[in-house]
């Protein structure tokens, strides 16, 4: 197994014509480029329209993608010049609202009120959060441990195997149960519960 | 079966999974919608755990780029281009056709010179005027309503030209200002010393004009 080898795999898709493939890459990172974006804007809704931005454009510059990078860090730096980009033309449009920006008041008020357009949002982000939080205190220790040391601290499965002193293969077990675990409450809250699903990812 | 499926959708997503898996994976990941919406969930339980910040969980980008996506088209079959290697291939193969067409006028008119003659052979290539043009190349430009940026100096055909001498000093004087001013000392010597060695000798003097420094070089002096 090499490094990047299951991006690369689904890239390669993409550029055989395979556009199904691309919605794989959009959904694994989305959060990580909207995380990103947010270093340059404030608001939510802005970077999630950056990221989307930035996904269509490596989407069609993926012709020109070799390969020798990781393609992560290729999406990331064009994520960062698409979030440059944005910053500097919203600088530069006209002023819509009427209200004073140069004042530190309002301009916050008018981050208040972008973020308040979807409180929806909100709330079931944090719905999420706590339901995968209340699953995870619900696993045996093993899978507790193997699952966040690869989500929070980015451990491979060799590194965690060491961590763990157990092989390969148990941590591949581990970090999948885990997984299912979590992806069975949140598929019965969101389906049975909420009938939210289609939000999710 | 399906729980091995689903383990390998986990490895693969931990980018842990051997290519040749990762390779048919993809392949039905891009197809199974029920499996690419559990490789979301997956991508939402990292975010969760990790408590991104500002972050939405509920990120709509996947489905509005979906949306967009359907409108794009598809990228094409047979793997990637290489554009940028096109790119600086382009001039390149520009540069030789140019090159062998002069050199195949050369041939030809060299073959149709009767011997003893002195041949001026112009390149038939395009010349572009505007910048440095001497002032016959720029009357001439001026003369074609055609195109007013290019000309193309027609090439005698026939048996080459016979150029008397002293006419011929005035090609080359003429030639020489226009020429970089190494080149251009090294023709006039070469001229004056052919001339001063054959004076008096019945040898004809023969030069040949391969070719001019392209933009620079005036067209051929008429």
């Amino acid at each position: 197994m090499g490094a990047d080898e299951s991006d690369l795999s689904l890239v390669r898709r993409v550029q055989r014509g395979d556009k199904g493939a691309f919605d794989a890459l959009v959904l694994k990172y989305q959060h990580k480029l909207v995380k990103l974006v947010m270093r340059y804007v404030r608001n939510p809704a802005e970077a999630e329209d950056i990221a989307q931005e930035a996904f269509i454009k490596a989407y069609r510059a993926l012709p020109q993608f070799r390969g020798d990078s990781a393609f992560y860090t290729w999406l990331y730096r064009i994520a960062i010049n698409t979030a440059k980009n944005a910053v500097v033309s919203r600088d530069r449009s006209p002023i819509e609202y009427n209200v004073d920006r140069n004042s530190d008041e309002s301009y916050e008020m008018q981050g208040r009120m972008k973020d308040s357009e979807t409180p929806e949002g909100l709330v079931l982000t944090d719905e999420i959060r706590s339901i995968v939080n209340a699953a995870i205190d619900g696993l045996p220790e093993d899978l507790r441990t193997a699952i966040v040391l690869r989500e929070l601290e980015g451990l491979s499965y060799e590194e965690i195997a060491a961590a763990m002193d157990c092989p390969v293969g148990t941590v591949r077990s581990r970090i999948f149960r885990a997984r299912e675990a979590i992806d069975r409450r949140l598929r019965e809250v969101f389906e049975g519960g909420l009938g939210r699903a289609e939000e999710l990812g | 079966m399906k729980e091995e499926l689903d383990s390998q959708l986990s490895a693969m997503f931990d980018d842990e999974l051997p290519a040749g898996e990762c390779e048919l994976l993809a392949r039905r990941l891009s197809r199974d919608e029920q499996l690419k919406a559990r490789w979301g969930r997956y991508a939402v339980i990292g975010a969760a755990i990790r408590a991104e910040r500002g972050v939405r969980l509920n990120a709509r980008v996947a489905s509005r780029v979906s949306v967009v996506m359907r409108a794009e088209p598809a990228l094409a079959a047979g793997g990637v281009s290489r554009p940028g290697g096109a790119r600086w291939l382009r001039p390149l193969a520009g540069a030789a056709l140019a090159a062998g067409v002069a050199a195949v006028s050369i041939l030809v008119l060299r073959a149709q010179a009767p011997q003893g003659t002195a041949i001026v052979v112009a390149p038939p290539v395009a010349v572009n005027t505007p910048r440095a043009a001497a002032p016959a190349a720029r009357a001439a430009s001026a003369a074609m309503s055609g195109a007013p940026g290019y000309v193309v100096p027609p090439v005698q055909r026939g048996a080459g030209a016979a150029v008397p001498a002293a006419e011929l000093a005035n090609y080359v004087v003429a030639h020489s200002m226009y020429s970089p001013p190494m080149t251009r000392g090294t023709l006039l010597s070469s001229f004056i010393t052919s001339e001063s060695g054959g004076a008096g000798a019945a040898t004809p003097v023969s030069i040949e004009v391969l070719t001019d420094p392209p933009g620079d070089a005036p067209s051929h002096p008429q």
